[in-house]
Order: C-alpha cells, then sequence, then structure tokens
C-alpha cells in the first residue's frame, strides 16, 4: 500500500470528487462512494494491496475478523 | 433442513426388496472387509467404484428406494469431475440420456442480464462441463450399477442405531423390518449424510453456522420454451426482488427456486395455491404448469476436523455440508468417493500402507473448506446482511451493466471445478503460467488413440486396468531395459505407455487430436514422465525421467504423497 503522495493532482482529484456529489442526497452519495469504490479498487487489482487498504480504513473503528480465506 | 412432500409429480420410483440377512440368524457376529453407511451419492458411488475395483462392500441403508422419500430433488447440477467419474463407472451414457446438457449461464437483476458465461470453451473432455439430472436418477443409476457388478451387498431397511469403535474396525448395530443385528468392519464409511449418527456416536464437532436465509424450491412442469441455460436473478421482480433460480432438469421439469425472506412462514409459502401463484408471477398469467413438488430449505454449514477417526471415514454431507449455491454437496461427495476408492483398495490388497488413507482427508478437507468459503460468499451476496453490505451489492449490480469488471462481482454461484491438490487456493488463481495441468489437478477426459488401436477417452485407460497410469514422452531409447524391468515389477499397480512414439518398447498411446499433450503441458523433443493417479489427478511430473525416479515418485504416490514441479 503507497502512503505517500500517489497523485498526479491530488487539489484537483478532491475538488472534482466533492463535486460529484453536488445536489446528491445522502443515499445518492452513498451510491456514488460505492461505486467510485468498487472502481477504483479495480484498478488497483493487486489482492494483498487492497486488503491492506481495507484494514487501514478499519482502523478508526477497532479490530473486525477478516474471513477465513 | 425439511422435505414436504406434495406429490410425487409423476415420478415413479423403485422400490427395493428387505432381504432379511443371514446376521440375524447367525450364532456368531458376522466381520466384513468394508461397511458403507447411507446410500446417497456419496455412498452409491464409494460403492459402484470399489464394486469396479474388485472390492466387495456392504451397504446399510434405513430407507428401500432412492432420493428423499416424497419423490423430491435435492441436487440438479453435476460438473465434468464428477461426470467424468460416472464414465470410469459405466452409467455415463444413462445420464447423457436422461439427464439435459448446458454451458451456459445467465445472472439477471430485474430483466437485464448482467453477468453471463459459456463454460464449454475451457473443456476439452468428453463429458460437457455440467449436467443436469435430478438427484434420484443418479443414485437410482448407480444402484443398477451397482448390483450389475454384482459385488456389493445392498442392504435396504437397515438403519444403523448403534456403533462403538474397535481397534482393528468398529462394532455396528442394525435395526431392520426382521429385527436388530449387530455386524462389524474392518472399515467403516460413513456416507449418512448431515445428520450422521456415527459422527454424533464419536462426538467429532461440525463447527455448525447456520443460514439466516431461506428458499422455496417450485419443480414445475410447462411447455413454454425456455433456453435450456441457467438463469438466476438476483432481484427478481416478481419475487419482491429477492433472488429466483430457473433451470430445467429431466422429464421437462423445471427447477424454480425462490428466495424467502429471512421472517418467512416456510408452512404458508410451501403450500401449493401459494407456490403456484409465485410461479404464475414468473411465467405470467397464460402459461399453463403443473406443480411437480414444492419443498422449502434452509442450508448450513458444517465440517469436520479430520474425515477419518482410526479406522472410520466420512464422505459427503457427513464430513462436510454447505449451501446449495454453485452445486457442490453432492459433486463434492461423489469426488470423495473417487478420491477414497484407489486408496483403500490399494490399502486392502496389501499394496499400499495404511497412511494413504491420510491423505483422503488431507486431500479433501481443504476441498471442503474451499466449497464452503466459495458458497458462504455466494449466499452473502445473495442475503446481504446489512444495509452497507445491500449498498456495495448494489453498486455492483449498477456497475455491472456498464462495466465487464463488475460483472464478475455479481455472485450467484460459483459453480464446481475439481480441487487441486496439495496446493494453497492462493497459488492456482497464480498457476495460469504453468504449462498443462499442476501436480495434484486433474487431467480432463480428453480423446485418446488407445493401445489396442481403438478410439477412446482418458478414461479408458482407468477402467479395469492396474491403479495409476504413467506416461512417457521423449524417452530416451537407452533406458528401455530399466523402465520395461520396472513396468514388469510395478504390473498390478502402474501400467506404463507412451506418448505417440515407441522408444522404450512399452505399449503406445496415440493423441490424434494433440488434446493429451495439451492437456499435460509436453514439449517437443523434452523427455518427461508423468504419473496420473487412478481419480485421473497427476501424481507427478518428472522432466529427464529415468527408472529410478519414476519408481521414487510412485512409492511416494503409494503413501499418498505428490511429488512437487521439478523436485
Ligand atoms: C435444494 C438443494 C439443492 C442442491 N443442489 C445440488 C446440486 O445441484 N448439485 C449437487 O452436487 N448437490 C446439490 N445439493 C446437495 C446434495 O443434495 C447433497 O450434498 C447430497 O445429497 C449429499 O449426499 P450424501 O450421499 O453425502 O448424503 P445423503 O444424500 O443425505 O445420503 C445419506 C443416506 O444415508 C441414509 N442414512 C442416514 N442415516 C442413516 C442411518 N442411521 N442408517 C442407515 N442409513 C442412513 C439416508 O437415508 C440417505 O440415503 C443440493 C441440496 C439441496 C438441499
Amino acid at each position: 500500500m503507497k502512503t505517500e503522495l500517489n497523485f498526479t493532482d491530488h487539489d484537483a482529484f478532491y475538488e472534482r470528487l466533492i463535486a460529484a456529489h453536488h445536489g446528491l442526497d445522502e443515499a445518492q452519495s452513498a451510491q456514488l462512494n460505492a461505486r467510485l469504490l468498487l472502481l477504483l479498487a479495480n484498478q488497483v487489482g493487486d489482492g494483498a494491496v487492497l486488503a491492506e487498504c481495507v484494514d487501514a480504513a478499519r482502523r478508526l473503528f477497532g479490530p473486525y475478523s477478516p474471513p477465513e480465506a | 433442513m425439511s422435505d414436504t412432500a406434495l406429490q410425487p409429480g409423476g415420478y415413479i420410483l423403485p422400490e427395493y426388496e428387505f432381504t432379511a440377512p443371514g446376521d440375524l440368524t447367525a450364532d456368531e457376529v458376522r466381520r466384513y472387509p468394508v461397511v458403507i453407511v447411507g446410500a446417497g451419492l456419496s455412498g452409491l458411488a464409494l460403492a459402484c467404484d470399489l464394486a469396479e475395483r474388485g472390492v466387495a462392500t456392504v451397504v446399510l441403508d434405513d430407507d428401500n428406494t432412492i432420493g428423499v422419500r416424497g419423490a423430491s430433488s435435492r441436487g440438479i447440477v453435476y460438473a465434468q469431475k464428477t461426470l467424468e467419474m460416472m464414465d470410469r463407472l459405466g452409467i455415463y451414457e444413462r445420464i447423457r440420456a436422461k439427464g439435459v446438457v448446458w454451458s451456459v449461464g445467465k445472472t439477471l437483476a430485474g430483466s437485464e442480464v448482467v453477468y453471463e458465461f459459456d463454460a464449454s470453451s475451457t473443456s476439452d473432455s468428453r463429458q460437457p462441463p455440467f449436467i443436469n439430472l435430478q438427484q434420484f436418477y443418479l443414485e437410482w443409476f448407480m444402484v443398477d450399477r451397482v448390483i450389475e457388478i454384482g459385488r456389493t451387498d445392498l442392504r435396504w431397511k437397515s438403519k444403523v442405531v448403534g456403533f462403538e469403535t474397535l481397534a482393528d474396525g468398529a462394532r455396528i448395530e442394525v435395526e431392520t423390518p426382521a429385527g436388530r443385528y449387530v455386524l462389524e468392519a474392518d472399515w467403516v464409511c460413513d456416507c449418512s449424510g448431515v445428520n450422521s449418527f456415527i459422527r454424533d456416536c464419536l462426538r467429532l464437532d461440525t463447527h455448525q453456522a447456520r443460514g439466516i436465509d431461506r428458499w422455496c424450491i417450485s419443480d414445475v412442469r410447462f411447455k413454454e420454451p425456455l433456453p435450456i441455460e441457467r438463469w438466476t436473478w438476483v432481484e427478481a421482480p416478481f419475487n419482491d426482488n429477492r433472488a429466483v433460480w430457473q433451470h430445467l432438469m429431466a422429464d421437462d421439469v423445471w427447477r424454480l427456486d425462490f428466495q424467502m425472506g429471512p421472517e418467512t412462514d416456510i408452512e404458508h409459502v410451501s403450500r401449493p395455491e401459494v407456490a403456484a401463484e409465485r410461479v404464475r408471477r414468473q411465467l405470467g398469467e397464460d402459461v399453463e404448469f403443473e406443480l411437480v413438488w414444492v419443498g422449502p430449505y434452509s442450508y448450513r454449514a458444517q465440517l469436520i476436523d479430520n474425515f477419518r477417526a482410526g479406522r472410520t471415514l466420512f464422505l459427503g454431507d457427513s464430513a462436510h455440508a454447505m449451501s446449495p449455491f454453485g452445486a457442490r454437496g453432492g459433486n463434492s461427495g461423489i469426488q470423495d468417493a473417487d478420491n477414497l476408492g484407489w486408496k483403500l483398495a490399494l490399502v486392502l490388497s496389501g499394496r499400499a500402507p495404511e497412511a494413504l488413507l491420510d491423505s483422503y482427508s488431507a486431500e479433501r478437507r481443504p476441498a471442503a473448506q474451499f466449497n464452503i468459503m466459495t458458497t458462504r460468499r455466494t449466499a452473502r451476496f445473495l442475503q446481504p446482511e446489512s444495509p452497507a453490505e445491500k449498498l456495495l451489492r448494489d453498486a455492483a449490480i449498477s456497475l455491472a451493466k456498464e462495466h465487464p469488471f463488475a460483472r464478475s462481482l455479481c455472485n450467484t454461484g460459483r459453480l464446481s471445478n475439481s480441487y487441486i491438490y496439495g496446493q494453497p487456493p492462493t497459488s492456482r488463481a497464480q498457476r495460469h503460467k504453468v504449462r498443462g495441468v499442476a501436480v495434484g489437478e486433474a487431467v480432463q477426459n480428453v480423446p485418446v488413440g488407445l493401445p489396442d488401436g481403438q478410439a477412446g477417452t482418458l478414461v479408458d485407460l482407468f477402467r479395469n486396468g492396474p491403479a495409476f497410469v504413467g506416461i512417457w514422452s521423449g524417452a530416451l531409447p537407452a533406458l528401455a531395459a530399466a523402465v520395461i524391468r520396472l513396468a514388469n515389477r510395478e504390473a498390478p499397480v502402474l501400467r506404463m505407455l507412451e506418448l505417440g512414439r515407441a522408444a522404450l518398447g512399452l505399449s503406445v498411446l496415440e493423441d490424434p487430436a494433440g488434446k493429451l499433450g495439451a492437456a499435460l503441458g509436453a514439449a517437443r523433443g523434452k523427455p518427461i514422465f508423468w504419473l496420473l493417479r487412478p481419480d485421473m489427478h497427476l501424481a507427478a511430473r518428472i522432466e529427464n525421467p529415468d527408472a529410478a525416479k519414476v519408481s521414487r515418485a510412485l512409492r511416494g504416490a503409494l503413501h499418498g504423497r505428490l511429488q512437487p514441479e521439478r523436485a
């Protein structure tokens, strides 16, 4: 998992992401995020990197038990 | 799981007579080499396999017919590896004639197809990827075959009610219409299904996990021609946006399987008029149909820690249970028998050590674990357990309509393939680089020219001959003398052949279509030896082989070891 900056233009990305949520209600925004998540995950592809990302995102909320492979 | 009978649906099933066995009146307790408990898919496949290998068995079953009482069918989809075994056992032609061959599967959300596969493109086997057939027909064919071979003592209406482990076997108490008796067995194969009495007597933990999902099957007969494909709706508008299966079986009967809400009143939804109304919503008001059978079910996952407990071996649902998604239950029970049969036969004849039987559990338990994991993932996709899960599923479905990658995420069942023994599942996904089958993987039943000049398929080499088949390719003639000596010495357990060209003086296996060479990963001019086990899984692949290396690989295989590539 990359933790150093890897965007070609991070500010532009952030602004675009916010813009994409514009005019959506909470449910639609959640749906947009979920779609985006799956699209991005497919760009990453690598299972080990994705697992690290999932774990890193979850860290805020304490431990969880990943499914047995 | 409960199975409720509605009506026989026009199926006329055989009933088998109970014949009082001599044990009932004998003065002493009789002892048998192998007793199989349960005449379901697993028990019958094992009895049939052992009979083919010349091993006599006693089979005890508490019922006097095939299938589940009430003429229902549970399993419907039989996968290629199962069908290949049935070819070896001599009943494939009947399955082919009665069943429905299919290869296209579609996943729908609403009225849109979001995912589609055609399994026929990856197959060089004589057997198609799948045949649909009511489970009781397959059981019926196996019973007929077992009777035809004539080595199996099939005892109907014989319920195991007592079980005691002995140092060298077990003592079993049997209840029959003519009273109780006791018999002893050197080896017991428990194939008595998900509620196994023997397993529970031995207090083996099944690590049970029950699913909350509820389903209701409605098998129907109707004239409307539908495509002979497997259709699965993740969200069917005609079933309150819950899942539905649509699949053709033999006798023009369709399996329609409806997902119910978790809180459903099962009694109510299985009432014929309620079931008929559901079917009408799917097919339309003006389609005439006949309800053949209605039955609700739920599922659970179970897995015991070791499929061998001394002289008792566990096969099929008694060892492992899973949800039906992906048709893995019956197929894996049959493949348990495919794995165990030859091992038990070799141990009984003294040609292999008892340790070989440990490899049965070592190989089949990971296969079951893999099946449980795979079916669990499907179950979870079909029954999201939280709003967050539902959100992710909605995202996957909506993306699937636009982007190919997301179609694969719509998991309505991953149909069963044969398992690759001895490899962690992760390396399975990565092993595309390897040419030909990997060690531990099954070779498909590809066409070959048999040594007697007949056209045949790989399975033909495994019918009556000795256990293993060894194939030489590109061998140096200088090895001939040592190889022939080896061939003579190991003849009872190993039959050796040469691929395409006689350099060693062994019989020649022709490969006119090049399918076997491709399956094995043969390379022109490169000397390679392949050792195939009786279940057609590759036991060893040896580059630059000689008689000593082959002999070592065979010894290893007789101890249940696979020879890693390039070892
Ligand atoms: C809805 C549904 C759909 C399915 N679809 C498929 C599918 O498409 N493909 C697939 O491969 N699998 C499928 N399965 C799973 C499949 O039906 C089972 O995995 C399979 O029947 C297991 O076979 P078995 O021989 O291990 O056990 P069983 O079929 O349960 O046989 C056990 C036998 O033992 C006998 N018995 C039990 N106790 C005793 C006793 N004490 N003494 C003597 N005899 C006893 C029973 O009468 C029975 O005959 C499906 C299951 C369900 C519920």
